[in-house]
């Protein structure tokens, strides 16, 4: 296992990193619409990327439908360019192939390398028919309505990647000297580890990563279906139109306002969990104890559509509380308890409490539980009542979970969630419920402002990390101890 | 075993104790004021808990007629089960319904086989920069970029009003690979190191060793999971914008609450079918009734998840 590398194989490593480097191009472009060398005419869709193209044909002809019927362009060379795509999206996963085999041993990698050899191939293979389809495609009768365009730069990408792969793997190939016979494939286990995690990095990369790459949007006049080019680009001018433009400083000012009341009444009674743990732990009866604490914490579990769905059997104008006033002569006919806007914001606390106190609370029992009983029974002797003991020695024994919990609440004070305020949100008591993640929400996905919407949702994610680093950092301070 | 003579003699001396200090620990009156408030406390607190249930349900039960006058506040009449059959033939909800139990099945089992896998492999110190890469997952958890460059991404992945979109993005959950972690950072390490002399493989020692005994947690995480997929909704509203088939549950009770406030504009929506709207004869019960198919499953788990309650809360408190 040890023999020393000859010359050749340590230039081969150095070779590697290039091959390496062309391999993870290509397979991240293969997710950006923006470089999607298959989109040769303005009649698919700007939201596919090349692997999307390479894996649904339905998704690649979804609104040629009239373009066919017309004559103007033929389905054939849309099954040659999906057919293209497809190729090159199997070449590129055959380089990942080798991609991962190059960290085994002699054997492995030259093994692997033949899998590159044929997936780059296979690319360059897949971006010639695209050519071919686009040259078909551009042969069109109507190229003022069929567009046909071939992306350049996603091209040129594409095809530079393949070709140094090409390269390299084959000069690789030639420096690599052949394995013996009876050699095994084998790898070490700190890259065989690495590799089995590769996948599960990958999808953190795609769905918590990549959508950083969303606030570039923030920069561009950007309308639904567009595109982002030079030409759109605003540089702060979203960042200014927050301030500058009336309506929706006003939005602002409002949201922000009814953000950090909300959030501000949580937090002043962030107690009550621990009130409530304290007091429950004063039921002797252990039946009765575990009884209401399974019980209240069953509302925990439901989701906000649900606390509605409640909310509108009790409180509506044929709920409950209507029809049992009503059976009691003390209204005439039915009232709709959820229509007052008038002190919304606690009502929106109530609601939140029931849903969340007892569970919030089990924490706290759990602490209680782990409090010693000496010290109850000494402070007992020494004549201390039930309320000097709950206050000298069990609310210290829960501070600091409480301080934890407390900070936390303090660092997401600006992310109250949107699923409670939009279901009860309505044109009325939206004056008052309209948060920040449900502004985001509506200004964004119902009315199409992603600009604006993206440079709100940025702005609030990065105080909310600065808070939270705050939070955490006078934890270190006060308590010696990080919370995150 | 018999007890010591010293332990004997301390619980001679601890009766002794209690007997001298019989007025400190006897009940007084005062006591006797606060029980009595704080039962009360509990037990009305505790009601208002339950009853919404409870008086959702004897609705849904109740004859229909009754219902619409607001006859039915305590004591179910006329029972039948006819609305729950009635819901199950209205195509949309039976659709919703399988939706929503198919993606927090799936969706709830891959988080949890990935979460115990990458639970396993990041307690591995001799991974390639195993620092870095846990790391670059944990960080996750603290920041994200916004629901709209979030909604974007999804567009461009290509998984808007697909399937998919509910499973895929679920399949690493950093919190719980967290949870995982420190489990089986708990179990002794002679057992792995044994079977790793023997020859066994990651895989073989993951499979063998791991999973089972790491089960009490996988079972905890598996719970949670899957109430989080239920009740899910957001994603269901935005990313499914042009599928109504992949609508789930919690969207279309969603809906109804908010569209049709009388039977002949359900009707008319096409939410439902005629018949159906008919045969149930007035919005209120079929609110109700679809509430409560969005409640049952969560109230038949219930009584499972309880006893993971302090486990999983109490674990989340220490974060490796």
């Amino acid at each position: 296992m040890n023999e020393k590398k000859t010359g050749k194989e340590r230039l081969a490593d150095k070779i590697y990193y290039l091959n390496r480097i062309g391999i993870l191009l290509s397979i991240v472009l293969m997710f950006f619409p923006g470089v999607n060398p298959a989109r040769v005419c303005g009649y698919i869709n700007k939201n596919m990327s090349l692997l999307t193209s390479g894996m649904s044909y339905n998704g690649l002809i979804e609104e040629c439908g009239r373009a066919f019927r017309q004559g103007w362009l033929s389905e054939s060379s849309f099954q040659l360019l999906f057919a293209a795509s497809l190729i090159t999206c199997i070449g590129i996963a055959l380089t990942a192939v080798c991609g991962c085999m190059s960290l085994g041993n002699l054997k492995m990698k030259r093994t692997g390398n033949w899998f590159s050899i044929a997936g780059s191939a296979a690319e360059i293979a897949g971006l010639s028919m695209i050519y071919i389809a686009y040259t078909q495609i551009a042969a069109t009768e109507r190229p003022e309505k069929v567009e046909p365009q071939l992306h350049t730069v996603g091209f040129l990408l594409f095809m530079i990647a393949a070709v140094v792969v090409l390269i390299t793997s084959l000069v690789i190939q030639i420096l690599l000297p052949k394995a013996e016979k009876d050699m095994k494939y084998a790898m070490e286990s700190k890259f065989k580890l690495f590799l089995m995690f590769l996948p599960f990095i990958a999808l953190t990369f795609v769905f918590s990563y990549l959508p950083l790459w969303g606030w570039r949007y923030a920069f561009f006049d950007y309308q639904s279906g567009g595109t982002l080019s030079s030409e759109n680009f605003v540089g702060f001018k979203w960042f200014t139109q927050l301030f500058q433009n009336e309506a929706t400083r006003q939005d602002i000012v409002k949201v922000l306002r009814n953000t950090l009341a909300m959030s501000g009444i949580g937090i002043a009674t962030s107690w009550l969990p621990m009130v409530f743990a304290i007091f429950l732990s004063e039921v002797k009866s252990p039946r009765l104890k575990r009884f209401v604490q399974t019980f209240t914490t069953i509302p925990n579990f439901i989701s906000w559509v649900l606390v509605y769905a409640i909310a509108f059997a009790i409180f509506a104008t044929d709920g409950f509380l209507s029809s049992l006033l009503m059976n009691m002569g003390v209204l005439d006919s039915g009232f709709n308890f959820l229509m007052p806007t008038d002190h919304m914001w606690l009502k929106m606390w109530a609601w939140g409490t029931w849903k969340g106190l007892g569970w919030s609370a089990i924490i706290y029992i759990a602490g209680i539980s782990g409090i010693d009983q000496q010290l109850y029974e000494a402070a007992t002797v020494d004549g201390a009542g039930r309320f000097q003991k709950m206050w000298h020695i069990t609310v210290p024994g829960l501070i600091p979970t409480f301080m934890v919990l407390l900070l936390m609440s303090v660092a997401g004070v600006l992310s109250n969630g949107m699923d409670q305020y939009l279901v009860f949100e309505t044109k009325n008591n939206i004056e008052w419920l309209n948060v920040l993640d449900l502004y985001v929400y509506k200004l964004g996905i119902n009315n199409g402002a992603i600009p604006l919407s993206t440079v709100v949702g940025m702005t609030k994610s990065i105080i909310s990390v600065v808070l939270l680093f705050l939070a955490n950092g006078i934890s270190k301070l006060v308590r010696g101890e990080s919370i995150v | 075993m018999a007890k010591t003579k010293q332990e004997k003699l301390d619980a001679k001396k601890e009766k002794e104790y209690y007997k001298k200090h019989k007025k400190t620990f006897k009940t007084k009156p005062g006591d006797v004021v606060f029980n009595i408030f704080n039962y009360t406390f509990f037990i009305l607190f505790t009601i208002t808990c339950i009853f919404p249930f409870y008086y959702l349900f004897i609705n849904t039960i109740s004859d229909n007629d009754l219902v619409r006058k607001g006859a039915i506040n305590f004591i179910p009449r006329g029972l039948h089960l006819t609305n729950y059959i009635s819901m199950l033939q209205a195509g949309e909800i039976s659709q919703a319904f399988l939706v929503s139990i198919s993606r927090t099945i799936l969706g709830t089992v891959l988080m949890v086989a990935a979460s115990a896998f990458v639970g396993y492999l990041v307690t591995k110190q001799e991974m390639w920069h195993r620092k870095f890469w846990y790391r670059f997952l944990v960080i996750t958890m603290y920041f994200n970029a916004g629901l709209i460059p979030w909604y974007l991404n999804m567009a461009m992945l290509g998984l808007t009003n697909t399937f998919w979109a509910y499973i895929i993005p679920g399949i690493v959950a950093p919190y719980n690979i967290i949870l995982v972690k420190t489990y089986i950072e708990s179990i002794p390490a002679e057992l792995e190191e044994s079977a790793f002399m023997d020859g066994a493989s990651y895989m073989t020692i993951f499979r063998k060793i791991i999973w089972p005994l790491s089960k009490p947690i996988l079972a905890t995480i598996f719970i949670f999971g899957a109430v989080g997929h239920w009740n899910s909704f957001t994603d269901s509203l935005i990313l499914m914008q042009g599928a109504p088939e992949y609508y789930t549950l919690q969207h279309r009770l969603y809906m109804y609450l908010n569209q049709a406030s009388n039977i002949s504009a359900i009707a008319n929506s096409g939410q439902i079918s005629d018949t159906v709207a008919s045969s149930m004869m007035n919005s209120k019960v079929i609110k109700y009734t679809i509430s409560m198919v969005t409640i049952i499953p969560i109230l038949i788990v219930y009584p499972f998840m309880n006893r993971y309650f302090e486990k999983g809360i109490m674990l989340g408190a220490v974060k490796g």
